[in-house]
């Protein structure tokens, strides 16, 4: 009895010990490819699905082309409402049900580090959104950032900062969570590393109505530039209440907020100019230049309930299309019988190259699946005009 | 540092306004039907939704909104009460205290389908203007918070101190049978009073819309508040509920900025327990002896 308990016993263990035996080719038939697009479609992080819809509509518009090697994308949405448990269910649902073969949106870092060990066991590759640097470095199999991770845009926002001359006080205004450290430990590194020093360090939490204890304490610092590493809701109330409080530092807000609604939230953008910052992920101006074809791409394949329900398509779809630029270029690579396998040499055989939407160019490599890291800033200058910076006072020239 | 003491303390008042107009809403339908209303934050949200849409939909003149958000919060109140806590009022506590919890959620599940991928930003119909008291900056929103608020209090003070309406829910809150054996219609009461603390809630939301962008969930952080400054005040008393208010703000702004900005949220979580180890009758409720 006892060696038939071992047997069994052996047998369990050495069947759960063995990788998944994943099929290279799920999620691939002969006229179509399978995507898994995992969102926060419900919840409060839900104004982040933008970056879904962004994705969506280039590949939308790839199927209008024609698709790729005579194969149409086909996507299965999945909603993760930014919690980690039903992301991990979600994703699983895309993967062992809905048979996808590539994970892509998931602008949440918490459900992208949750997902990542069962994603890399199974051989499911992933491109999404997410800020957390964690997620793509170093480098792990099928896994990719096609835009800027948190740490980038940190760098970005604390090199920023420090351009401006006799910056060298930073204060930090942060959410608690994984997020908002994957944007402001690197931006706090950078500073010291340059020479400056973080005066002040204060939370803010989600769903936070008041900012006041975190606007005076800045003040009380003397920090020369606020680090703002805040979802929108929560960076309009700081900036609110810094100017109520006249604390007239210049604040560099993380891409948890989208520019254009921010300034929104403001009757009058007075206060504004010159003060309130952004990085800028993109080679022009929203919606003009080299971005028109991507909004009317937008406005052409999203219906009525995935574009925005007044204005136009804001920042958060435009940073979304890179992911579906990239992958789609990745099946063209990867010839007409793509396995996963061959997907990830394309995406890592991809050397400067131009999604025609990011400020900078893509380049990957076996050892490197960050594709993207120079970025400029926006804000408004002395007149109020929305400008892209390459660095304090150094508009981007050719910025149209 | 201390210099920036009665800035803290005033801005701790206006925000502490808004705590006590939303603790007192809660409190008004404790003392009427002795259910906390776990769903209020969301009733709170909804209000400033339903300004959204008449001001910013419809278009119409801000106060005609605010009467319109106030009026469909009051009958969605009454419409809660009617068709379902009603229904199991005579069951359990924690039925009633679960289902004002799951009817906040199906709410805020609703505002979430239609706005739930953006944040709305509302625009005062006043100037903001910041005015310099010595070193302290006191703004329009402050004035018209803590006025409004301050307007609203005396009033439901008066209705519920001073008139027979007072009277019937004091009598209610003792004894729900004995209310009934004196002619009063326990459920249409109960109903009116759901009603009037959704209202009350509603234009504590229409009056956070003007400092906040709206989301969701904006009603979370209020019911939080709200409870805690309901707590700290004592359950059931008005004038509790106000001091609560008033004290939970000044102490998360006192302690967020001298201490830790930890607290500014942690403060709304640390004074119930607090109070409940402490003094569990809370800073003006009466300590009650029952004989079993």
């Amino acid at each position: 009895m006892r060696i038939w308990q071992s047997m069994v016993g052996f047998i369990a263990a050495a069947v759960l010990a063995l990788p998944a035996w994943a099929d290279s080719t799920q999620g691939i038939s002969a006229t179509t490819i399978t995507i898994g697009n995992l969102g926060p479609f419900s919840g409060p992080a839900s104004v982040f699905t933008p970056l879904n819809y962004g994705a969506e509509a280039y590949l939308r518009y790839i199927n209008a082309q024609g698709g790729v090697n005579g194969r149409k994308f086909v996507t299965v949405f999945a909603d993760s409402s930014c919690n980690e448990a039903k992301g991990i269910a979600a994703a699983k649902k895309l993967v062992d049900e809905d048979k996808v073969f590539m994970i892509m949106g998931n602008p949440c870092s918490g459900v992208a580090m949750a997902i990542k060990p069962m994603l890399v066991q199974e051989g499911v590759p992933w491109m999404g959104a997410s800020a957390n640097p964690k997620i793509s470095s170093p480098a792990s199999p099928g896994i990719f950032h096609t835009v800027y991770p948190g740490s980038e845009a940190g760098r970005a926002m604390a090199s920023f900062a420090i351009s401006k001359p006799g910056t060298t006080k930073v204060a930090l205004v942060m959410h608690s969570d994984d997020w908002a450290h994957g944007y402001c430990d690197p931006a706090a590194d950078y500073v010291k590393s340059h020479g400056g020093q973080i005066v002040a360090t204060t939370t803010l939490e989600h769903g936070a109505t008041d900012a006041t204890a975190q606007a005076l304490q800045v003040k009380a610092s003397g920090a020369q530039a606020v680090m703002g590493c805040l979802y929108q809701p929560e960076l309009v109330v700081l900036l609110r209440d810094m100017q109520k409080y006249q604390v007239n530092t210049i604040v560099l807000a993380a891409l948890g907020a989208d520019f254009d609604q921010v300034l929104a939230a403001f009757p009058s953008h007075d206060w504004l100019k010159e003060r309130f910052f952004q990085p800028y992920q993109f080679k022009a101006r929203l919606g003009i230049g080299p971005l028109k074809k991507f909004h009317d791409i937008f406005v052409k394949y999203l219906d009525k309930n995935e574009l925005p329900k007044s204005g136009e398509p804001t920042n958060f779809y435009y940073y979304g299309v890179p992911v579906g630029i990239v992958a789609v270029e990745a099946f063209r690579r990867a010839g007409p019988e793509p396995t996963r396998e061959s997907w990830e040499k394309a995406v890592e055989s991809l050397k400067d190259f131009d999604t025609g939407v990011l400020a900078d160019t893509e380049t990957f490599a076996p050892d490197n699946h960050v594709g993207v890291h120079r970025m400029y800033a926006v804000g408004l200058d002395a007149q109020g005009n929305e400008t892209v910076y390459k660095s304090w006072g150094d508009p981007l020239p050719n910025a149209p | 540092m201390w210099s920036l003491l009665p800035q803290l303390v005033v801005s701790g008042i206006s925000t502490g306004m808004l705590y006590a107009l939303i603790a007192l809403s809660m409190t008004i339908l404790y003392r009427a039907t002795t259910v906390v209303n776990f769903g209020h934050g969301d009733m709170v949200a909804a209000g400033a939704y339903a300004l959204f849409v008449f001001g910013v939909g419809f278009g119409l003149p801000f106060v005609v909104a605010l009467a319109l958000a106030v009026a469909v919060l009051f009958l969605a109140g009454v419409a809660v009460q009617r068709w379902l806590m009603q229904p199991i009022m005579a069951g359990p506590h924690l039925s009633l205290a679960i289902m004002a919890l799951a009817a906040g959620y199906a709410l805020r599940g609703a505002l979430r389908l239609e706005w739930g991928n953006e944040t709305i930003n509302l625009t005062r119909p006043y100037p903001q203007d910041a005015y310099m008291l010595g070193n302290v900056v006191i703004t329009t929103d402050d004035l018209v918070i803590s006025g409004f608020v301050l307007l609203l209090l005396a009033a439901l003070f008066i209705l519920l101190q001073v008139t027979p309406l007072g009277k019937v829910i004091q009598a209610t809150f003792q004894s729900q049978r004995g209310a009934a054996l004196v002619g009063i219609n326990v459920p249409a009461f109960q109903a009116a009073m759901w009603g009037l603390g959704a209202a009350l809630g509603a234009v504590g939301g229409v009056l956070l819309s003007m400092i906040t962008p709206l989301t969701p969930d904006l009603g979370q952080w209020t019911l939080i508040q709200g409870f805690a400054a309901m707590t700290l005040g004592g359950f059931g008393s008005l004038g509790g509920a106000v001091v609560g208010g008033i004290v939970l703000g000044i102490t998360e702004k006192l302690l967020g900025f001298y201490v830790n900005t930890v607290f500014v949220e942690v403060t709304g979580y640390l004074v119930p327990i607090v109070v409940l180890l402490l003094r569990p009758q809370g800073l003006f409720g009466r300590r009650m002896i029952v004989r079993v």
